[in-house]
């Protein structure tokens, strides 16, 4: 223990300044940064000079967010490259320093000037937001955790291949180039229709674990041996793979079986779905560049959701038959139908097909099994208040504010803006009244109004999202905040109910709809895009469970 | 006796150039061993392979008892090493960094460290970085010395220095001598010919000769014969005859294997001899000589001792 504090002490002395200096911006962050939370306050800063006054707080605010990763990755080269690890001149290869104390006094050094600023930062920035920091400790600590992966275990692995500070900047510049580029190979490799499946994306996961134990080992083995063409080819060779390999991992990921596992036919299908040609988006088209794919929009309706219950689409399949005996299977593919919940619902089901598929099926009549995954999800709490006019906190939630539009008078409040601790909220449906005359104009009861409503939130949650700042601005808008007749923003008034409905996820499903008689789309090349019409077909419709 | 360093077949590849070849080599407990050739030679090599700053690419190396490989943590407590190519933390004054040190070592003599520091007049109020070379040393050495270490390990300790910082250092070195083994590397003769017990010779990896000063001294004698006509030389010579020339009556060369039998020896080459002499050899006109035969060598010789000497 003392080797460790003898060192620690000595790389404390001497890099004083750099840790000045990286507390100093981490302190400026936590100060300043709640200036970039639209609050009750920037009610009346909506226009002219104070808008620019905003503006400018979200610019110093995010400029704060980016110095501090920036410090650290100047802290941590200091403190690495004070025992250097490569090269063979250095003063302590040949000094009783024990390997496993000197990684120890470097950590304890990073947990000192890093992690503790950090960790108090992001507590103060809770405590502003309106939460209560020692309730979150483990929130805290995972978020530390996922920051340790993805910035500080790598570029203190970096730091040990690397024997000076003009070196290791250049490879990090070289890291990133590279990364741009195997993106841009990645781009190209990848299905177009890719999105992560909810509750299968092991990929992911394993990706982020790959590149703990990446660098995880790169330190050990450097510390423990020197190795440095062995650390550097571990370091760099196999996020290189990784990356090469992502595209094939997600299309083993959506042929994957366990896809069909975690989305079980249910025997008594949570959703009704049947073809519904009349909706409004059946008659829509849509763009796709020319990348050998097109889109077929296939409007559905459901129906016969239980009432406090949501069905979250997560993932769509196609089976389609020909008459000549073609027969094609798409992969499960990630989509953005609406949710289901009780009563009756229109969503397209979108589904990409390769474009010589496509040729060999347009003119036909075809038979169609759409799949659909679902999430589904039942109220576990609702909070019901009337609008209060500052700040008001959502138990289970987070915290919101009253928000100013652009357009509308200082003093009135057009939406609302909410802040989480550390994660995304649960799974929650807003739901709010609008009122379409100024609040302090004479109008009927609020509740009278014009519905809104939102969903935010997500069922897969971390105990904490990757963010240096522990406080999250939860984005929505809320739906008819416009009043048609004028094209004005509608009000939200105090006093006027709002609702926080939050949804747990109960199980996971799949059921399916057989199409008969299906004609694909016509399409048509032009100006080197290719336009995807949706087409008039006659139908049968079977809703089927699978 | 026993060895502070043995090395068996110690070799060491940087990419296709082969810097150390097989090298075996014993220092005794107690000596003070200097390991000499050109510059390249592959000195400062064989001390990095033996300090684990170098993997060997094959063989072995022990040093105070342990493989060369797990050399770390608190084996270096017995050990002192100094290099003139050493990078040090410059940032730091020649008092901290004394105190740095000082926490590492369980043998850390206060008293030596005081009288080190007067002796060598270090300013311990002065960073590294504003030292001059002279000092930097003087500060590595004092550094070194302090913790008594059962072996010192200098890697060309004197180069460029002056004459009076380079006395100063061997003064304190040979203080230290009783106590320790010290092996050091340098291209100087003349700064190690005054104090060193044991010598080796390395020329491009290979150790050409390894033994005790006063055996070299003995085994080297310059030879001048004088005939009584001019001849030329024999066709064949012994391969312990180097740099044989002739000029008119009079033939010149060093005698690499001298003992009792050499006068008679030379006399059957050269039965009109009038006269020969056989005179000592100062330590830098032995490795002259050794290294002009050694580059004289044919490529496809390149592997046979150039000279026969005791290399362990």
């Amino acid at each position: 223990m003392s080797q460790i504090l003898h060192i620690f002490y000595k790389d404390a002395r001497r890099f004083w300044g750099e840790i000045f200096l990286s507390v100093a911006i981490t302190a400026a962050f936590a100060w300043f940064y709640p200036n970039t939370w639209i609050g009750p306050d920037h009610i009346h800063g909506a226009m002219g000079s104070h808008s620019v006054a905003s503006y400018n707080l979200q610019i110093i605010g995010g400029f704060l967010l980016a110095l501090v990763p920036v410090s650290w990755w100047l802290l941590i080269v200091r403190v690495v490259h004070a025992e250097t690890l490569v090269g063979d001149r250095q003063f302590w290869l040949t000094r009783p320093y024990e390997w496993p104390k000197l990684l120890a006094a470097k950590l304890l050094f990073l947990l000192a000037f890093l992690y503790l600023p950090i960790f108090i930062a992001q507590c103060a920035l809770l405590a502003e937001a309106g939460f209560k920091p020692f309730s979150f400790i483990p929130g805290l600590l995972f978020n530390l955790l996922l920051l340790t992966i993805v910035l500080v275990l790598p570029i203190l692995a970096v730091a040990t291949v690397t024997s000076n500070f003009a070196r290791m900047t250049l490879t990090l510049l070289g890291v990133f180039v590279g990364i741009i580029a195997l993106g841009a190979v990645v781009q190209r490799l990848m299905p177009n229709h890719f999105t992560a499946i909810a509750g299968a994306s092991y990929t992911t996961q394993g990706a982020f674990t790959l590149a703990f134990c990446v660098c995880a080992a790169v330190v050990v083995l450097q510390y423990a041996l020197r190795r440095v063409w062995l650390a550097r080819a571990l370091l760099y060779g196999i996020p290189a793979l990784l990356i090469l390999a992502s595209p094939f991992a997600e299309r083993i990921q959506s042929h994957h079986p366990r896809i069909d596992v975690n989305y079980p036919v249910a025997a008594n299908p949570p959703v009704q779905l049947a073809f519904h040609p009349l909706s409004p988006s059946y008659q829509t088209y849509e763009t796709w560049p020319d990348t050998g794919e097109v889109l077929i929009h296939t409007p559905l309706q459901g129906t016969g959701v239980a009432a406090g219950t949501v069905l979250v689409p997560d993932a769509v399949k196609l089976e389609v038959e020909a008459p000549n005996g073609v027969h094609w299977v798409s992969d499960w593919q990630g989509t953005a139908m609406p949710k289901f919940l009780a009563g009756s619902q229109d969503g397209d089901a979108v589904v990409s097909i390769p474009r010589d598929r496509y040729e060999q099926l347009k003119s036909m009549p075809l038979t169609m099994h759409l799949s659909v995954a679902f999430s589904e999800a039942r109220e576990t709490r609702v909070t019901r208040m009337p609008l209060p006019s500052e700040d008001f906190s959502v138990s289970g939630f987070g915290v919101c504010s009253p928000l100013a539009g652009f357009l509308s008078p200082f003093t009135q409040a057009t939406g609302l803006l909410c802040r989480s601790a550390l994660r995304d909220p649960p799974l929650t449906y807003i739901g709010v009244v609008w009122s379409d005359t100024p609040c302090d104009a004479p109008h009927p009861e609020p509740d009278q109004g014009v519905q809104g409503a939102a969903w935010v939130g997500s069922l897969d949650r971390a105990p904490a999202d990757l963010d240096i700042s522990s406080v999250q601005q939860v984005h929505f808008t809320l739906s008819n905040s416009i009043y048609e007749r004028s094209n004005v923003p509608r009000h939200l008034c105090p006093g006027s109910p709002v609702t926080f409905t939050e949804y747990e996820r109960v199980s996971r499903t799949q059921t399916s709809v057989t199409i008969h008689d299906f004609h694909l789309p016509g399409v048509k090349v032009s100006d080197g895009q290719t336009h995807v019409f949706t087409t008039t077909t006659t139908t049968t419709e079977a809703p089927k469970q699978k | 006796m026993n060895s502070a360093i043995l090395t068996q077949s110690l070799s060491k590849t940087f990419g296709q150039t082969l810097a150390v070849d097989r090298l075996g080599l014993a220092v005794p407990e107690g000596a003070i061993y200097a390991l000499v050739g050109a510059n390249g030679a592959g000195k400062t090599t064989v001390i990095k392979l033996l300090m684990n700053i170098f993997r060997p690419t094959a063989g072995s190396a022990q040093v105070l008892g342990i493989d060369s490989r797990s050399l770390a943590g608190k084996a270096f407590n017995r050990i002192g090493y100094v290099s003139e190519n050493q990078d040090m933390p410059e940032w730091m004054t020649v008092g901290a960094l004394l105190d740095y040190y000082r926490a590492f070592y369980p043998t850390w003599d206060r008293a030596l460290e005081q009288q080190l520091v007067r002796q060598f007049d270090l300013p311990l109020q002065r960073k590294l970085k504003n030292l001059s070379r002279g000092m930097k040393m003087k500060a590595a050495f004092a550094s070194s010395l302090a913790y008594r270490p059962p072996l010192i390990v200098l890697d060309e300790p004197f180069s460029g220095l002056d004459p009076l910082v380079r006395d100063e250092l061997i003064e304190g070195l040979i203080e230290r001598a009783p106590e320790t083994t010290i092996f050091l590397s340098s291209h100087d003769l003349a700064e190690i010919e005054s104090f060193s017990s044991h010598i080796g010779y390395l020329e491009q990896g290979r150790l050409l000769f390894s033994e005790e000063m006063s055996v070299l001294s003995d085994r080297f004698r310059e030879v001048t014969v004088t005939l009584s006509v001019p001849a030329p030389l024999p066709a064949s010579l012994p391969p312990t005859w180097l740099q044989a020339q002739t000029v008119d009556c009079v033939v010149r060369f060093v005698h690499s294997a001298h003992n009792d039998s050499t006068a008679a020896e030379i006399a059957q080459f050269f039965p009109s001899a009038r006269d020969i002499s056989l005179d000592p050899m100062p330590l830098r006109s032995i490795f002259l000589a050794v290294a002009k035969a050694g580059r004289l060598r044919a490529p496809s010789q390149h592997n046979q001792p150039a000279v026969k000497g005791t290399a362990a």
